[in-house]
This record gives structure tokens, sequence and C-alpha cells, in this order.
């Protein structure tokens, strides 16, 4: 039974149809990528996928439930986090905040708790605040707990966002170019936390990016789109030499 | 040793709590003085309501005046319908030894009431944010001021009394500055609850409301519940002070908490530091003393200008200009200062040496 089932999905904005009949799955376990040029659609599928838009049609199944409808949330709570493309950190919380607030789905108290200070309110604040300090210190961030977001330098911001990802104990992570921005040495520090976290979480991940380096250093397969359709799947290496997304990147020889 | 760090300024605040009473039941404040001081907790507890929403969750509310008078009148409704002999309710409920024992139902009454008037403001929050969030919260300021104005049962714009007899059964029970206590047990109980609530994970979730939304959501927030809590939690406290307004002046009437109210709330909350309880707090307190201050100054400047001939002698000074004055101390704030005194920042990360003695954060 595959992790992530998603149906023929259509999205229209308006007189926009920035996704087609886009249909894919993929397993426990998989690390896999989404490539397309500018405007392709990738980031809508996942704004579809994470429940952030609701799709025209199609539908999204994640480990046997139907997702697209709910809440992201909902979503999130299922067991898939996702980070963005333009980072969205929490920038007057300290970077532990941020961390914990990913724990907000599996907080298991409410209003009152916090309120009267109950047991279970310590205990979940302990357990929460564990393990965050487990996934900082993972993500190579400890010296920088009390940070906020705000004063870090770019590189670190974005692998704060993947950190904060994890927290939420996700078995299916989106990536949404986790690269785009840093140099070469960050891209080499984030490979090398993709490949660790993908190994000691046993994480599917799935994740948008464009530098070939990284797809072709992490990724099993790809799926590439264009204009909201899939034009090509395959490993990077077979995508490397496919004529259509040559033609899809680079335009037509014969014009 | 017994270690006394996080009990330092409960202790302390205990202290000065138990002075205050001790100097009002010794008749060593007089009238004026004591209704000063009870005007300054209710103020704490209005404006550090308010910045539950206006500080940590970054909406504009302008309307916060309408949940206390929610608070205001359902406070005052129960404490006649409790203790008092009315045309509206007939005999009283209970007899008047129970007053102290049952007064904070009548308090926890109007918290639940003003509490569900929040929803009015609460449920439009899903999707309008910010400048049109504000326009609602205007309109729902009127909305509750006009529904109370128009029920001739409690007075309508006359107002309503006869709260003054449970705060005097309380009295001929045992012979306490009652109001003073409970306006300070509210004080108390608002810090306390906005401070555990902002200090936990799950309150933090307004922050990252504030900060950015997208992101609360699709990280497992909520956003939607978080929104009616905060609302819930501001308006219901705000409702706490509309209760103890009423009971220390004894008569409500619904214009009193209309926009300039809810004004004074925002005064309150942007000089403090938005999303700063002890800034609020001390602007809360500095506030209520400039107003009456003020009171002295006028009539004081009005003499000063007419004797060295400045002013026409038809024109006098009056207390009107208290509200030109505080106006034109906002329009400096936050031309000078648009963060407020504190900022987001608590006197602990201003004087870090505190945090031997308490923290807020």
């Amino acid at each position: 039974m595959p992790l992530l089932k998603i149906f023929s999905l259509t999205q229209r904005f308006g007189g926009l149809q920035a996704l087609s009949d886009f249909s894919f799955q993929m397993e426990e376990h998989e690390l896999v990528g989404l490539i397309g040029p500018n405007g392709a659609g990738k980031t809508t599928v996942f704004n579809i996928v994470s429940g952030f838009y609701k799709p025209t049609e199609g539908s999204v199944v994640f480990d046997r439930k139907q997702i697209n409808g709910l809440k992201p949330h909902q979503i999130t709570a299922l067991g898939m986090a996702r980070t963005f493309q333009n980072i969205r950190l929490w920038n007057n919380l300290t970077v532990m905040d941020n961390l914990r607030l990913a724990g907000y789905a599996w907080l298991g108290y409410n209003f009152w708790s916090a309120i009267l200070r109950t047991k279970r309110y310590w205990q979940a604040e302990k357990d929460i605040d564990n393990h965050a300090r487990e996934i900082l210190e993972i993500m190579e961030l400890t010296d920088y707990a009390e940070e906020f977001p705000k004063n870090l330098p770019y590189g670190l911001q974005r692998r704060v966002e993947l950190a904060r990802a994890l927290v939420s104990k996700p078995r299916l992570l989106l990536l949404d170019e986790p690269a785009a921005g840093l140099n070469s040495a960050d891209v080499d520090d984030l490979i090398r936390h993709i490949r660790w976290i993908h190994d000691k979480f046993k994480l599917s991940i799935w994740m948008i990016e464009h530098q070939m380096k990284v797809v072709t250093a992490l990724c099993q397969r790809l799926t590439v789109i264009d204009f909201g359709c899939i034009i090509a799947t395959g490993t990077p290496e077979e995508i490397q030499n496919n004529p259509s997304v040559i033609k899809a990147y680079l335009g037509d020889e014969t014009l | 040793m017994i270690r006394l760090q996080g009990y330092t300024i409960n202790i302390l605040m205990g202290i000065a709590a138990v002075t205050l009473v001790g100097l009002a039941h010794a008749d060593m404040l007089d009238g004026y003085t004591l209704q000063i001081i009870m005007l300054i907790g209710i103020n704490c507890v209005f404006a550090t309501s308010l910045n539950l929403v206006n500080g940590y969750m970054g909406e504009f509310s302008c309307g916060h005046g309408g949940f206390m008078c929610v608070g205001a009148y359902v406070g005052s409704l129960l404490s006649v319908m409790f203790f008092g002999d009315s045309k509206l309710f007939g005999t009283a409920l209970f007899p008047p030894d129970l007053a102290p024992f049952l007064f904070p139902l009548v308090l926890l009454g109007a918290m639940f009431a003003a509490a569900l008037a929040g929803l009015i403001v609460a449920l439009p929050s899903f999707k309008t944010r910010d400048d049109y969030l504000a326009i609602i919260t205007i309109a729902a300021n009127y909305i509750i001021i006009s529904i109370i104005e128009n029920i001739d049962a409690i007075g309508g714009p006359r107002g309503f009394s006869g709260m003054t007899k449970t705060v005097n059964a309380m009295r001929d029970f045992i012979d306490l500055p009652w109001m003073l206590i409970w306006t300070l047990i509210g004080v108390f109980v608002c810090v306390m609850v906005i401070r555990r609530l902002m200090t936990s994970t799950y309150g933090k979730g307004i922050s990252a409301i504030c900060q950015n939304e997208v992101a609360a959501e699709m990280m497992g927030v909520n956003t939607n519940r978080v929104k009616i809590m905060a609302f819930m939690v501001s308006s219901g406290l705000g409702g706490l002070s509309g209760a103890l307004y009423a009971h220390v002046y004894g008569y409500v009437n619904a214009q009193t908490f209309g926009l300039l109210k809810s004004t004074e709330g925002l005064v309150m909350v942007y000089l403090g530091g938005m999303g700063s309880i002890s800034g609020v707090l001390m602007a809360a307190i500095a506030f209520t003393l400039l107003v009456e201050v003020l009171r002295f100054v006028l009539p004081w400047l009005n003499t000063a200008l007419h004797s060295i001939n400045l002013l026409p002698s038809s024109y006098q000074v009056d207390q009107i200009w208290t509200w030109v004055f505080i106006p034109l101390m906002l329009i400096l704030l936050m031309h000078r200062r648009p963060e407020g005194l504190l900022g987001n920042r608590e006197l602990t990360d201003i004087f870090p040496s505190l945090k031997r003695w308490f923290t807020l954060k």
C-alpha cells in the first residue's frame, strides 16, 4: 500500500489551469523529487497535498485516508509536514519555541490544563521540550536555541525550518526548494542532513528542487511537470537525458 | 535556605495587597484615593486582557469596551438577582450573609457572558483580518451598546443600579474593603491567566498566528480554535473588569462603555507596549493617574492662563481638555516610539537582574 497516492488532480484558478490530471504515488521510506520549470505547478501540488488549496478535481490519499478536504492542521496531525519555498518561521519567537510549537498537533492538553498547570501540562511540555532538543541536536542547531530566527543567516534559517518540520513527527516530509538561496557549503550540509534524517527517522521525503546536484545526490526517482502536466518520470540519470525534459527547460531546438 | 526565586514577586504583591487592604480597613485611605486605586486595578484588567488580542495576536480590536459593558451588566444583573429586591427579579434569591461567598459566582457569570459575546468578533476573524476585523470590532461595540440601551427592563438609557446592596451585604458580614479585595484578586487572576497562557506552548499558538498564520496552520496549530480561545479569554477578562467597575461605582450605563472606553484601553496597550504584561500594567497605572492628575491640573491651568490674560474671560479650559492631552500623547508616542514603552519585551528583559526575582515570560 503506497503512503501517498494522488489521483488525477486538477486545479483551476479562474481561467488558469495550474494542474491537470496529475497522478502520483510514493511508497514508505522513498525519497523522490518533483521538478519542472518556473510556474509549472510544483508548489501547487504541495499546497494541495498539505491542505492549503482545495483541488478542483481529483483526490489525495495519505496513509489510506482521503485527505483532500481536511484542514492543513488536521493533515499535519496525520503525519505530514512541509517547509516553504520562502521561509516562514515565527521570527519573534526563539528557535526553540519555533520547534516546540511544531508539536502542537500532539500536544494533548487543553486551555484549562495550561491555566491550572496540571500534571498533564507539565508532562506534555517536558515531552515536547525533550523532543525539540533532540531534533535541535541532530540538526546541529543547539547553539542557536535561544536566538530569534530573523537574526540567523539564511542557511541556518532554512535548517531551522527543516528542524521545525521534523518536530511534528511526520511520516511524510514535503520540502519546497530546500536549497533555494543556499551557498555551496550550505548545500552540502543540507544534503547531509536530509540523507541523515531520511535514514534515522525512516521518513518518506518528497522534494521540489532545482539544483541538479541536490536532486542527483538524494532522489531515487523524479517526476517532471510542465504547464501542470507530467512530462516524464524516472531516475535522475534518465531524466537528464530525456528529450522532452530538455525541451521543457531549454526550449525547442528547431524553433 | 528556602528558595524564593519565582515566588518573590507573589510574596511582594501579597504584602502590598495586604498593606493596601489594611490601610483601607483602618480608614487611612480616603474614599477618593481608594476609588483611584480600584480604578487602577480595573484598568489593569481591562488593558492586559485587550493586550492578549492587540499585542500577542496582532489583531486590532477597538471594541473592547463592548465586552466590558456585557460584563458590567451581566454582573450587575446577577448581583441584584442574588442579593437585591427589584421589580425585575422580585425578592433576593439568597440571604445577604452569603454575599461574600457567592460574589465570585457573579464575577464568573459576567466573565462567561462576556466571553460568549466575544464570539461576535471571534467568528468573523476566521476569514477577516487586520483593518477589516478592526471595523468589525467597532461594529460589535456599537451593537452591544445599542442592544443594552434598548432593553427597557434593565433601565435602558437611564442605566442600572442596585449593586451597592451586594457590596453593603458583604460589608455587613465582615467589615472589610471588599471591592478593593475583589479588584486585587481580579488583577491577580487576570495577570496569572495571561502569563500562564502565554508561557505555555498551547498559548504560544497565539504568537504563531500573529507572526505567520499560514505557517501556524501548516505546522498543526488549529488557527480557528486558537482565535476563538484568544478572543473569548480576552473578552471574558474584559467582562471581569466590567463587573468590578459596576460594583465599585454601584451604577452602570451603557454609554460609559462606548468607543471612548475602548480607546482608553488602546492608549494603555500602546503606551505600555504590545505583548508586554509588565509594560501594559505600568501603562494602566500611569494612564489612570494621568487622567486624575489632569483633573487637578486643568483648573489650575485655567486660572493661570486667565491671570496672565492669555485667554479671553469668556473661554474656560475645562475637563474636555483631558481628551486633547491624552490623544496628543498618543500621537507623540506613535511618532517617537511606536512599539510603546517596553515593546514586546518584559521588564525582566530590560533589567535582567530582575530575573532573580520574577519572570513574566
